[in-house]
């Protein structure tokens, strides 16, 4: 039996799920915004000063 | 310190050696021999950075936009310390209740105005780091909407609103439209379907390379079958899953009978789909389901691009309703106050406005006397003052001191309410343009169903077996994917390019409608003018104009400030307070006082004489002649002779009268629509060689909206019916601040100028950001050859269609020249529509005035 017969499949099986993430993606807001997430790449990282508080700061973005 | 703006007025006080920072305007230690002033390296870093991007703009931008209506609404606001103390109250602040969200931190959305580019995103962003207190800031620019984390412990939401205040953004309770809640839903999901679209037609083509391959130097009739039946099930989900908008559109068009370009589309995906489907099950050769899926991918990206420029508009009326107050001061029957939700205020409630507060409800004051400003209603850039028993309206900004009102209806019934439903009225009750697109379509989808018969006819007789295929075949190719995707892409492009030059097109159909000549109406305070009170007549020396400056800085009326903002321009130094005695004020009339020694007197002629000793003829001839422009006449006596008159007004833009011409020109008829006194209005319009009966001043808002209404219904019935309707004259709109709202959407196209309320900006379909109505000449220059360029693209299209379907009539088409025939016919019209310029060369972007 030709490999095609299990690459065809297990290649749109992967192509699948890229597409689920890619739609959870959509769906939790992520796209929502085009314009300030290529701004806020340039910005400088906040300096750790106080662990607590960078790891607060992670979860206040759902 | 009295000359500082007021932005900085009060901190200034407290530290004396200090200059606002370049960048943020808050106060600094000034360091010597150093051009700039920062307060922190990180608004060093935002401020070379900025210059780097070549986004000096910035500045400019924010700094007119502050200071173009500096000496009223905005610095007003600021110089007497907004209170923002509803936001300290949660039970107010309905869905911007901070949340908490553990490690002692709270999390609250806010919608924010004054957001304009990636600047103030930075801007803001990086105050927020520097804060202490304050975690982080989230500024969504789609919705004007940031997300706030921050330590309650240490700072209260309202302190981070007065942070951003006084770099100029305001903040107010988030009220979800429901619009904006339909808008993100249909965003996410048109998304989603693009993905699936481009998931199943990106598979779907290398299955189809696979087949060809195969066909030319062979393949195994099993894995043949396998890739035809995984292929045309991608197909089939790329029809019949993000496809069915197409399918529904076209049941729709057929039911309403108003048949536009869904139907071809459906037409030919969905042949395309169950001929695919047929040809697996009898094992037949053609399968087209690559072309199906990338057409279905092709135009969805094309509508979700289309779909997002549109609906920005409705996004920013309720941008104006959250700028309008959600909470008001209640005085209760015993007296005491209680801050209630200014929805719950019914007729007859009395309520306190104090002075930079925004009036909640329509009324009549009850109690006290103030100046406001009602710049947001009916365009006067000169604040009114309003006393006892005199009407008042929401949306008005109380300037001076505490008045209390008495409610004369809810806020549902209120004027600024109604106008704002005027202005969705208006947008939606607009009909929608019959597109070049969709005449054609109805014609096309005739053509080639006749076409597709008489293939088969003709087939009949020459080889039965082949008609269908050959019918098929021709269907498919037909399928009109450069044909729908021209008017978008070109509109599209001119759009990106039109906000490269900071001209911001929320609709296609503006720029369809402006390449056709017509009538276009301006508004005049703040669009033809300036829109603030500047000296414009007589000229003082320094000397003269220091005296004057120092003593008027005692004032805060527009006219002392337009003397104040004359010797900040000339950057001459005020002198001390001290050195300022005996000031007196007389409303409405003047000031007087002794400064630096000596008696200086600035008002009406009337008040100039009584302290001045000798008035000659010359001066009263003066006072005249300045009062026939149209301009406000202040005389100026020292030591009791008068020694100079001068004008002040609203002048007109320095490019207004070469941009009147220009539109003349080109054919368009150009007139004033104005809320000011009729005589002003005329003498402005003389001007610019305008004809009086083109010149009408005193307009409410909704005679405006009238006369708009008019020209359109009138142009309209001039232009008959049918085919000739398309090229009736176009009315527009020019204009800025709520009072012009309605007019701005009912009229074909709406052109709001930055430099009135934000917000209703965002009503009018077209936005010029660059403060200059050079944009409006480029707008209609750009439009006509954007629209030559959709005229063209459809020549080319059709031309390949007719190629496709002669082919497919001879039955020399296949399967793979339609898979390659209608992607090349695609990138052609993306090539030709990238490759024309739109905006003329050499055309520099409209300078800023500061």
């Amino acid at each position: 039996m030709s490999v095609i017969f299990v690459a065809l499949p297990v290649a749109l099986l992967l192509g699948g799920s890229a597409l689920w993430a890619c739609s959870l993606c959509i769906r939790s807001g992520q796209f929502d915004d085009l314009q300030s997430p290529s701004v806020r790449m340039l910005m400088d990282d906040k300096k750790i000063s106080d662990p607590d508080r960078i790891r607060s700061g992670d979860q206040s973005k759902p | 310190m009295a000359i500082e703006s007021p932005l900085v007025d009060s901190v200034d006080n407290r530290e004396s050696a200090t200059e606002p920072c370049d960048h943020c305007g808050l106060p600094s230690p000034r360091r010597h021999g150093s051009d700039h002033t920062f307060c922190c390296n990180g608004c060093r870093g935002a401020y070379q950075l900025i210059h780097c991007w070549g986004l000096e703009d910035y500045y400019a931008l924010r700094d007119s936009l502050n200071g173009g209506e500096s000496m009223g609404p905005v610095d007003g606001k600021k110089a007497k310390g907004i209170d923002w103390s509803e936001l300290a109250d949660t039970g107010l602040l309905g869905k911007s209740t901070p949340k908490d969200i553990g490690s002692g931190l709270v999390c609250s959305r806010l919608a924010i105005e004054g957001i304009h580019c990636g600047a103030c995103v930075w801007l803001i962003e990086s105050i927020a780091r520097v804060s202490p207190g304050w975690q982080n800031a989230r500024v969504g620019m789609h919705d004007h909407s940031i997300e706030i984390t921050f330590d309650p412990q240490v700072l209260r939401l309202d302190d981070v609103a007065d942070q951003l205040g006084k770099i100029g953004y305001r903040v107010f309770p988030w009220v979800d439209g429901n619009s904006e809640q339909r808008f993100r839903d249909e965003n996410r999901q048109r998304l989603v379907q693009v993905a699936i679209a481009g998931f199943c037609s990106m598979n779907a083509m290398w299955i189809a390379v696979a087949i060809y391959a195969g066909e030319y130097s062979g393949i195994a009739a099993s894995q043949l079958l396998l890739l035809r039946v995984v292929g045309v099930f991608l197909g089939l989900v790329a029809a019949f899953g993000p496809g069915r908008v197409f399918f529904r559109g076209a049941i729709a068009s057929i039911k309403t009978r108003t048949p536009h370009m869904d139907l071809p589309i459906a037409l030919g995906i969905g042949v395309g789909a169950v001929a695919g489907l047929v040809s697996v099950l009898i094992n037949h050769r053609d399968v087209y389901f690559d072309s199906v899926a990338v057409l279905v991918f092709l135009l969805l990206v094309g509508r979700w691009i289309q779909f997002r420029q549109q609906h920005r508009a409705a996004d920013a009326v309720s941008l104006l309703m959250r700028m309008t107050p959600t909470v008001a001061t209640l005085i209760n029957q015993d007296g005491s106050r209680s801050r209630v939700s200014a929805d719950s205020i019914v007729a007859g409630d009395r309520c306190l406005v104090i002075a930079g507060e925004i009036v909640p409800v329509d009324g009549h004051i009850a109690d006290g006397s103030s100046k406001i400003d009602r710049s947001l209603m009916t365009g006067e850039s000169q604040p009114v003052r309003v006393g006892q028993g005199d009407a008042i309206e929401a949306g008005t900004l109380n300037l001076e001191s505490p008045i209390s009102v008495t409610a004369g209806a809810s806020r549902e019934q209120s004027r600024i309410t109604n106008l704002l439903r005027l202005v969705e009225d208006a947008s939606s009750r607009r009909t929608p343009i019959v597109q070049l697109a969709d005449s054609i379509a109805s014609r096309f989808v005739l053509l080639i169903l006749t076409l597709a018969f008489l293939t088969v006819v003709i087939w009949w007789h020459i080889d039965p077996m082949r008609a269908a295929g050959n019918a098929v075949a021709l269907l498919i190719v037909a399928c009109p994917c450069a044909l729908a995707l021209a008017t978008p892409l070109a509109i599209s492009v001119t759009l990106g390019r039109a906000a490269k030059r900071k001209l911001l097109i929320r609709s296609g159909e503006a720029l369809e409608r402006l390449s056709s000549q017509g009538t276009i109406w301006f508004d005049k305070t703040g669009t033809l003018t300036r829109g603030h009170p500047q000296l414009v007549a007589g000229s003082l020396d320094n000397q003269t104009l220091r005296l004057c400056a120092s003593l008027e800085s005692n004032s805060n009326h527009p006219l002392a400030m337009a003397i104040v903002d004359a010797a900040r321009q000339r950057n001459i130094d005020l002198c001390s307070l001290s050195q300022i005695t005996d000031v007196a004020q007389t409303t409405g009339q003047g000031i007087r006082g002794v400064v630096d020694g000596r008696h200086v007197a600035i008002g009406s002629i009337g008040f100039v004489r009584r302290s001045a000793l000798n008035i000659d003829d010359a001066v009263e001839a003066n006072v005249s002649s300045i009062a026939g422009r149209g301009l406000t006449p202040v005389a100026i006596a020292i030591d009791g002779d008068v020694t100079a008159v001068i004008g002040i007004g609203d002048d007109l833009r320095h490019e207004a009268i070469g941009v009147v011409k220009d539109l003349q020109r080109r054919g368009w008829s150009v007139g004033i629509l104005s809320g000011d006194h009729p005589s002003v209005v005329e003498a402005v319009g003389d001007r610019l060689g305008l004809p009086p009966h083109h010149c009408l001043g005193g307009q409410t808002p909704e005679q405006k909206l009238a006369k708009i209404e008019f020209d359109v219904i009138e142009s309209k019935q001039t232009a008959g019916q049918g085919r000739a309707a398309r090229y009736r004259r176009t009315v527009v709109m020019v204009g800025d601040g709520v009072n012009d709202a309605a007019a701005l959407a009912a009229a074909d196209v709406g052109i709001a100028i930055r430099g009135g309320a934000e917000a209703s900006l965002q009503a009018a379909p077209v936005y010029l950001a660059t403060d200059s109505l050079v944009g409006i000449v480029q707008l209609i220059d750009a439009s006509k050859k954007t629209v030559g360029v959709i005229r063209r693209n459809f020549r080319v299209s059709l031309g390949y269609n007719l190629l496709a379907v002669t082919l497919a009539m001879a039955g020399l088409i296949h399967p793979l020249l339609a898979a390659i025939l209608m992607p090349i016919s695609s990138l052609t019209i993306l090539s030709l529509t990238l490759g024309t310029k739109t905006f003329a060369d050499g055309q520099p972007t409209p300078e800023i005035q500061s």
